[in-house]
C-alpha cells in the first residue's frame, strides 16, 4: 500500500473531488479509503493492490457518506421531490457542466444513483448493488433523479 | 426517455494532487497501520567455532551465498528465501554470553532441512567432498532424508519429497 500511495493518491483523490464537489469531504473520504486498504492487505484479502480497486473503494466510502448524508436528511423531516410519472424530456444536446452543478443539488439517493450511473459509467445492475437496493427501485429512483436533475438544470440555464 | 444525453455527464479520473499537509499526515498514518513490512525470508541462526570454515563449507556444498561478513564472528548467508546467520559464541548481540555466563554453542539435534531434487546423487558428491553425514539416507513420511554436519557439528537436513508430500502452495 505505502508502494503505490504517491502514484494512487492523485487518482483517489481526483476521483473523490469532482464528485463531492468540496476539497474537505475529498480529503475524509481519501483519507477512509486508504485506511481502510490498508486493513484490507493487513488481512490478506487482496490478491492484487492496484489503482482500480482503491477507486473501487473510494466509490464505496462516497456511496456510504450519501447514505449517512440521506440518514441526517431524513431525520431533519427533509422531504424528496416525488417526480415519479414526470416525463424525461432530455435533448439530445447537455451542457456536462451546468449539469454537473444541477447534480450538487439534488438529495444524496438521487445524486449517489446519478454519479454511479452516469459519471462512473456503471450498469443499472452494478448501482443497484452499490446502493443496496433492487433492480427496480434503483430503475425508479434513477427515473425520478433524472426527472428532478431535468427541473434543476431547466432552472439553472440549460437548453 | 433519451439516457443517452446523460452519458454526456461521463467523469473520467483526471488525477488531482491534493495538499502536501494532507497527504504527508495521510502518509504517516498508514504507514503506521500497515506496520512493519512482512518479509518472505525465513531466518535461522547457527552456532559455530570456525567462521571461516562454516562460510566455505555452506556455500561449496549446500549453495549458499555469502551476503555479509562485517566481523570475524558474524556471517550472514542465504539459499534461495532462506537467510542463515553464523555467529561466533561469546561475540555481540545474538551470540552474547548470558550474565550466568552460559555461553551459546553448536550442535543439538534441531536443523535446517533443504530440499534437493535428486538426493542419492547429492549424498555422493558431497561423501566426495569428504562431508560427514551423521546418518544414512532415510525414507521418512513423504520424503527421503539424510543428516550431515558442518565443520562445527551442526545438524543439516537434506531431503528429496516423494508421493504424498505436501508444503504450503505459494501465493
Amino acid at each position: 500500500m505505502v508502494a503505490i500511495y504517491h502514484l494512487a493518491l492523485p487518482q483517489v483523490y481526483g476521483y473523490l473531488l469532482p464528485r463531492c464537489g468540496n476539497a474537505a469531504l475529498a480529503e475524509d473520504l481519501t483519507a477512509e479509503t486508504f485506511v481502510a486498504a490498508v486493513g484490507a492487505t493487513r488481512k490478506g484479502l487482496v490478491p492484487n493492490v492496484n489503482v482500480a480497486w482503491l477507486v473501487g473503494i473510494a466509490r464505496h466510502k462516497l456511496v456510504d457518506y450519501w447514505r449517512r448524508a440521506a440518514r441526517e436528511q431524513r431525520s431533519l423531516a427533509l422531504v424528496e421531490n416525488d417526480s415519479e410519472g414526470v416525463a424525461d424530456p432530455w435533448e439530445e444536446w447537455l451542457d456536462a457542466e451546468v449539469a454537473h452543478a444541477a447534480l450538487s443539488r439534488l438529495p444524496p439517493p438521487q445524486r449517489a444513483a446519478l454519479t454511479l450511473r452516469y459519471l462512473d459509467g456503471l450498469p443499472v445492475a452494478d448501482v443497484a448493488s452499490h446502493l443496496g437496493r433492487s433492480l427496480r427501485a434503483t430503475e425508479t429512483l434513477l427515473a425520478r433523479a433524472r426527472a428532478a436533475l431535468r427541473r434543476i438544470y431547466v432552472e439553472e440555464g440549460g437548453p | 426517455m433519451t439516457p443517452d444525453a446523460l452519458d454526456a455527464l461521463r467523469l473520467p479520473i483526471v488525477p488531482v494532487v491534493p495538499r502536501q499537509e494532507f497527504a504527508a499526515a495521510l502518509l504517516r498514518r498508514i504507514e503506521e497501520r500497515a506496520g512493519p513490512v512482512v518479509r518472505q525470508t525465513a531466518t535461522v541462526r547457527y552456532f559455530v567455532t570456525d567462521l571461516d570454515a562454516a562460510v566455505a563449507f555452506y556455500c561449496r556444498n549446500l549453495d549458499f551465498d555469502e551476503e555479509l561478513r562485517p566481523s570475524p564472528v558474524f556471517a550472514m548467508l542465504y539459499r534461495g528465501d532462506l537467510r542463515l546467520l553464523l555467529s561466533v559464541p561469546g561475540g555481540q548481540g545474538g551470540a552474547h554470553t548470558l550474565p550466568d555466563g552460559t555461553v551459546p554453542e553448536p550442535g543439538g539435534w534441531n536443523r535446517i532441512s533443504l530440499e534437493v531434487a535428486d538426493l542419492v546423487a547429492t549424498v555422493d558428491a558431497l561423501r566426495e567432498r569428504r562431508v560427514r553425514f551423521r546418518t544414512d539416507v532415510v525414507t521418512g513420511v513423504a520424503v527421503r532424508q539424510i543428516l550431515l554436519e558442518d565443520p562445527s557439528g551442526n545438524l543439516v537436513e537434506l531431503f528429496e519429497p516423494r508421493a504424498g508430500y505436501h508444503e504450503r502452495p505459494r501465493g
